[in-house]
């Protein structure tokens, strides 16, 4: 049914529909599905060449179920495994599991709140010792241990009953239905019980500096503030890996990142990837592959609902209209990214295409904010009930690109007797208390709602996530609407694609009506790398371009 | 400049000397002929040119020097650059001067504080100065920086607050020396106060090594908010100034290398400037070269 | 002498102790002053929730009382636990200590640099007083002393990398190459930038110190004697000029630290500088903390070092 083969743009919405839906089904359970490049090598090679990814964040956290951030998760993805993985197309795969469970083949029962994994029996620790259902058992009871510096906690906090039936079986009760937390377990990365179950304290392990997986690469040595370099691991149970050595380079500052790509210095460009005002240069750029990546991350300008200037869906729809997203997207950014209308990435499968389209039209703005009587005061900025429309707009410091938006946007408002004041904040404080609970006017930000490929986001537009207001989880535009609020817990209970895709179809129609953010653009990412390098597959669905680096190879 | 007009002093009979003096110094010379000419073409400039500052057009991206009417090419933004680097000089030197104002204040008045009263007074604050100084002062101004709303006024206040130590310990240690001459001396037989000693009798005394420390610290000051807008803690966009006009230009150093050297070449001419001044106050003042 | 030494020493080890206090104190006020704080990195994260950032604030005990988490942080110090990173939980030592490595690379070589060089030219100034060459160096060192270095490096990119392609645009060293040539191709750019203000320095230095030494009587002496002059130079003059020269040193000391801050950054250079700003930026509090109280001891002792070498080298000078 399936030709497996790197080559993404064969697959059309319908196989990745299938994949959702059927994903795991007998037809896909084989051992190397995402292990195997196009036109697989033969897998007697041995390792051979090295591969330069080039980051501009330093990877630091090598315990994948600690706290961490994106760039941390090329590592992850290289020297442990999941239960799962997700697929470029959506579709969720088996890693350490021999199938994807669902109701149809009866790991998760029919009230989703039974659930049953079949592992498989070959893996090995990098350090030879036998992988079983007792490291998954630790891995998932470490996570919700109080005392321990865990990353996400939702979808494991709900687990209950965690029972090994056989080295290769593991089952669990939900406390409730969870249909995301298939999809959190793409991202929960499997850690050895016999090393991290023997430390007094997790936290300060000797693995966190020195981490053991399953995975197609082990650890090799890390120069703090340089780079870290991994090495193939040769009895991995997948096909691959191909390359030998995998080095991260950490390189700070985007410009010498891009140069240091064009040098040949480094053979892939990882994240941030290159910066838009180099995509023209780099196209033409000899023995280079350069190509614009769909991410899942969508930029928007973020209103903080609760202000009395933004009350109001007159003067939300206003400022949308006096957005000239093209001036933005050609002008600013060399029309690498593109325009959207959700939050939901244009090649998720939940992607809602019917959005009514934003157009750039000064004087329909000035139009609406005359007739809700938001009249221009003696300084020229609009007022209505002693409401001056003015207010301040914050990003990270640091972005020029984004500077640049601003300062834009800033005159374009201006023109509209709406005045806007930039504030910027370093990262350490911009995301810190200022965004969680809401202490913001509005904020440019690029944010991701999606957890791999699921289209849940009740932590983003619940209304019970408002933090400010006591809640707990990120709803930092502190929007409510009774009618999101029940289709996303509906959501959250439903496990069949096609009825959660006319749910979240909802969700977006509303949310694109409410605006509590005004969306800019989708993200592309600029990925380059060096000719020669095979096998590499973007995937929108991880934060990493290393996900699949197991797969990577050198034409010889 | 005012810093030769300052010492209104009783010693009045070396102030023709030193002004003589000064006026020999070459260096000191092209210094004030240097600032004074960017100073009025930074309080001037932006009335002559067509564009402002803030002006944006999208169209004008990256326009090169002498392209049309803008004579030194555009931004990212296709702002003019002429325009903004005019207003940024008056940030950056309204900065400096500020900076140094404040800092020179502050450290004559622990200076003269530490200095004459002496005992357990003097060490405290000295100490203090100590502990200010052991601080890389980049340090400090960063982390300050980060913490406080960076705003041109805030920004001022922290370089002050990270450079008065160099003045205290000047002040200190020339009011510790004249502390004990006669005229100080007769002034306390006198029975005149404290206060009056230290700011009528001892202060004026005082002034030359003050006033080459200040000159130097304009130099200072504006090369310090450079390095911290360059960083992206200093004075943020859309207001220009010199150090954050080069925070971006690193980027288009390919392709637009004039904003990188366009803004570096205005700070490097204003703080040469005031060094040139200093060296030549220094000499003219007959201010001993190990203090500073 | 031996026991008013000692007394000296005592004396201004106690004064140094206070004066670290009160640096520890103010570092770690300004910094927890400043809003946001180490979490913040994952206040974008989709499936992080606020609850989750609780928990981990509570987990690192940054949500206590500001003062006890001094005294926590100052009482582990005295026991030698200078604290973990709260990025890559290494230990506040070691990670200050992988990077230490680099900026001593980058400011060894610019400083041994621009003691050749600082030392040739001042002391050429001095022979050739008043001469143009005398007064270039004078006019060259003020102007070099007013360059931002960051500028500096700029354009020494723009020239010599973009434009000439001589050398590299960054970092230590080619990945996988790491010989000692790759090492050196990389230091030529940065250490030549860096070095630009300590030549200025130390000419200038030099310049005063060579004069001091030509007006003294030995000179004299050795000159009446028909010592040639280039003897008396070698001899005597440098001999005595560079003494002043290695107080110099102790006192620079400190800017092992800042002194390649802002030209780390311009070329990615893996070093202090950079670690510490990369700190700042996480608001990685113990590492901040670390490298404040880091260059805090390097000031004392450098100047302690300076004030010892001139007390021995010099006894009129009165310790105290």
């Amino acid at each position: 049914m399936i030709k497996r083969s790197a080559d993404t743009s064969n697959y059309s919405r319908r196989d990745a529909l299938r994949m959702v839906a059927f994903g795991g089904a007998a037809a896909f359970i084989t051992p190397n599905l995402l292990g195997e490049p196009a036109f697989a090598r033969s897998s007697a090679a041995k390792p051979s060449g090295r591969v330069i990814v080039g980051l501009g964040q330093e990877p630091t956290v090598f315990n994948p179920l600690m706290a961490h951030i994106e760039v941390d998760d090329g590592v992850h993805f290289s020297v442990f495994d999941a239960l799962f993985r997700i697929d470029p197309q959506g579709a969720i795969q088996p890693n350490l599991a021999v199938e994807v469970p669902d109701q149809k083949n009866g790991g998760i029962s029919q009230d989703g709140l039974q659930w049953r994994i079949r592992l498989r029996d070959d893996v090995r620790w990098h350090d030879g010792r036998p992988f079983g259902a007792e490291d998954v058992k630790f891995t998932l009871e470490l996570i919700t241990n109080p005392d321990f510096r865990a990353w996400r906690t939702a979808g494991h906090a709900l687990v209950r009953d965690i029972t090994v039936i056989s080295p290769t079986e593991i089952s669990w009760r939900m406390e409730e239905a969870f249909a995301p937390y298939l999809s959190f377990l793409t991202e929960t990365f499997i850690v050895p019980k016999h090393i991290l179950g023997a430390e007094a304290n997790p936290n300060n392990a000797a693995f966190n500096q020195a981490p053991v997986g399953t995975g197609p690469f082990k650890w090799g040595q890390r120069v703090a503030g340089d780079h870290l370099e991994l090495v193939a691991n040769p009895d991995y149970f997948g096909e691959g890996p191909h390359i030998e050595r995998l080095v991260f380079k950490y390189i700070p500052d985007l410009t010498v990142l891009y140069t240091q790509f064009k040098s040949g210095d480094i053979d892939l460009v990882g994240q941030p990837y290159i910066t838009p005002d180099h995509y023209g240069e780099a196209k033409t750029l000899p023995n280079r592959v350069v190509t614009l990546v769909p991410r899942t991350s969508f930029e928007s300008f973020y209103l903080n609902l609760e202000r009395p200037q933004f009350k109001e869906l007159a003067v939300r729809e206003a400022l949308y209209a006096a957005i000239d997203k093209e001036a933005i997207i050609q002008g600013l950014y060399y029309g690498v990214p593109a325009p959207t209308e959700t939050f939901m990435p244009r090649q998720s499968f939940f992607f809602n295409a019917n959005l009514p389209l934003h157009q750039f039209d000064l004087n329909r703005a000035r139009k609406i904010l005359d007739q809700a009587g938001w009249a221009p005061g003696g300084d020229g900025i609009r007022t209505k009930n002693g409401v001056r429309l003015s207010f301040t707009n914050s990003t990270t410091s640091g972005d020029p690109l984004r500077e640049q938006v601003q300062q834009y946007l800033q005159q374009t408002f201006a023109q509209l007797g709406v005045e806007m004041k930039i504030s910027n904040l370093p990262a350490a404080v911009m995301w810190g208390e200022f965004w969680g609970q809401s202490k913001f006017d509005s904020v440019i930000v690029g944010s991701t709602y999606l957890i791999g490929a699921d289209p849940d986001v009740t932590n983003r537009l619940h209304s019970r996530s408002i933090a400010a207001k006591g809640g707990r989880g990120s709803n930092n535009a502190q929007y409510a609407n009774p009618e999101v609020d029940a289709l996303l817990d509906k959501g959250a209970r439903t496990f069949d694609p096609e009825a959660r895709r006319a749910i979240y179809a909802r969700v977006q129609e509303l949310v694109r009506r409410d605006l509590p953010f005004l969306p800019l653009y989708q993200s592309n990412a600029v990925e380059g790398l060096k000719k020669g390098i095979n096998g590499f597959v973007p995937n929108g669905n991880t934060r990493t371009e290393s996900w699949n680096a197991l797969a990577w190879y050198w034409a010889s | 400049m005012t810093v030769i007009a300052a010492p209104a002093t009783p010693t009045r009979w070396w102030h023709s000397r030193a002004v003589s003096r000064f006026t020999r110094h070459h260096l000191a010379l092209v210094g004030i002929a240097m600032i004074s000419l960017l100073v009025l073409a930074c309080v001037l400039g932006p009335y002559t040119l067509p564009y402002d500052t803030l002006q944006i057009d999208l169209r004008a991206r990256f326009a090169p020097p002498l392209s049309g009417q803008h004579y030194l090419g555009t931004d990212p933004l296709g702002r003019d650059l002429a325009a903004r680097l005019l207003m940024a000089g008056r940030i950056s030197l309204l900065v400096g001067f500020s900076a140094m104002l404040l800092s020179t204040l502050i450290g004559t008045l622990v200076g003269v504080t530490a200095g004459y009263r002496g005992g357990w007074v003097g060490v405290a604050l000295m100490r203090t100065v100590d502990g200010f100084l052991s601080y890389p002062s980049i340090f400090l101004v960063l982390a300050l920086a980060a913490t406080l709303r960076p705003s041109p006024v805030m920004i001022t206040v922290i370089i002050a607050v990270t450079s008065w130590m160099e003045t205290a310990r000047i002040v200190e240690a020339e009011v510790r020396s004249l502390r004990e001459r006669e005229f100080v001396q007769a002034a306390r037989m006198v029975g005149l106060s404290g206060k009056h000693i230290m700011f009528r009798e001892i202060l004026p005394n005082a002034m030359g090594p003050i006033i080459v420390a200040a000159s130097l610290a304009v130099a200072r000051a504006i090369l310090l908010e450079a390095y911290i807008s360059f960083l992206g803690y200093g004075i943020q966009p859309p207001l220009p100034s010199w150090g954050n006009m080069l925070n971006g230009a690193q980027q288009y150093l390919a392709s637009a290398p004039w904003l990188a050297i366009i803004p570096g070449a205005a700070i490097t001419i204003a703080v040469t400037s005031f060094n040139f001044i200093g060296d030549g106050l220094r000499d003219a003042l007959d201010v001993r070269d190990d203090h500073i | 002498m031996v026991t008013r030494m000692s007394g000296f020493l005592l004396n201004r080890l106690s004064q140094s102790i206070v004066l670290l206090v009160i640096v520890s104190i103010i570092g770690f006020t300004v910094l927890n002053l400043m809003p946001g704080g180490p979490l913040a990195q994952f206040g974008l994260d989709p499936g992080m929730t606020q609850k989750d950032v609780e928990r981990l604030a509570a987990q690192l005990g940054l949500n206590r009382p500001l003062w006890i988490q001094y005294l926590d942080w100052a009482w582990r110090l005295l026991q030698g636990d200078w604290g973990h990173s709260f990025r890559d939980g290494s230990s506040v030592l070691a990670v200050i200590g992988r990077h230490l490595l680099a900026t001593l690379l980058l400011m060894g070589t610019s400083t041994a640099f621009a003691i050749a060089l600082g030392a040739w030219v001042g002391i050429r100034g001095a022979t050739h007083r008043y001469s143009l060459f005398d007064y270039c160096a004078t006019v060259g060192a003020m102007v070099a002393l007013s360059v931002p270095t960051f500028w500096f490096g700029l354009i020494g990119i723009y020239i010599f990398t973009l434009k000439l392609g001589w050398v590299p645009a960054g970092n230590m060293y080619t990945i996988g190459d790491g010989s000692v040539l790759d090492y050196l191709h990389h230091l030529i750019l940065p250490s030549l930038v860096l070095s630009l203000v300590h030549v200025a320095i130390w000419s200038r230095y030099m310049r005063t110190a060579t004069l001091d030494a030509l007006s003294q009587d030995f000179v004299k002496t050795a000159r009446a004697k028909g010592v040639s002059e280039r003897r008396i130079l070698l001899k005597h003059v440098v001999g005595n000029a560079l003494l002043p020269m290695i107080t110099l040193a102790g006192m620079q000391l400190p800017s092992i630290l800042t002194g390649a801050l802002v030209t780390e950054t311009v070329f990615t250079w893996p070093g202090m500088g950079r670690l510490f700003l990369d700190s700042l930026g996480y608001s990685d509090y113990p590492v901040v903390m670390g490298l404040l109280i880091f260059s805090a001891i390097l000031v004392v002792l450098g100047n302690l070092i300076a004030d010892i070498i001139i007390a021995t080298v010099d006894p009129r000078i009165r310790l105290g």
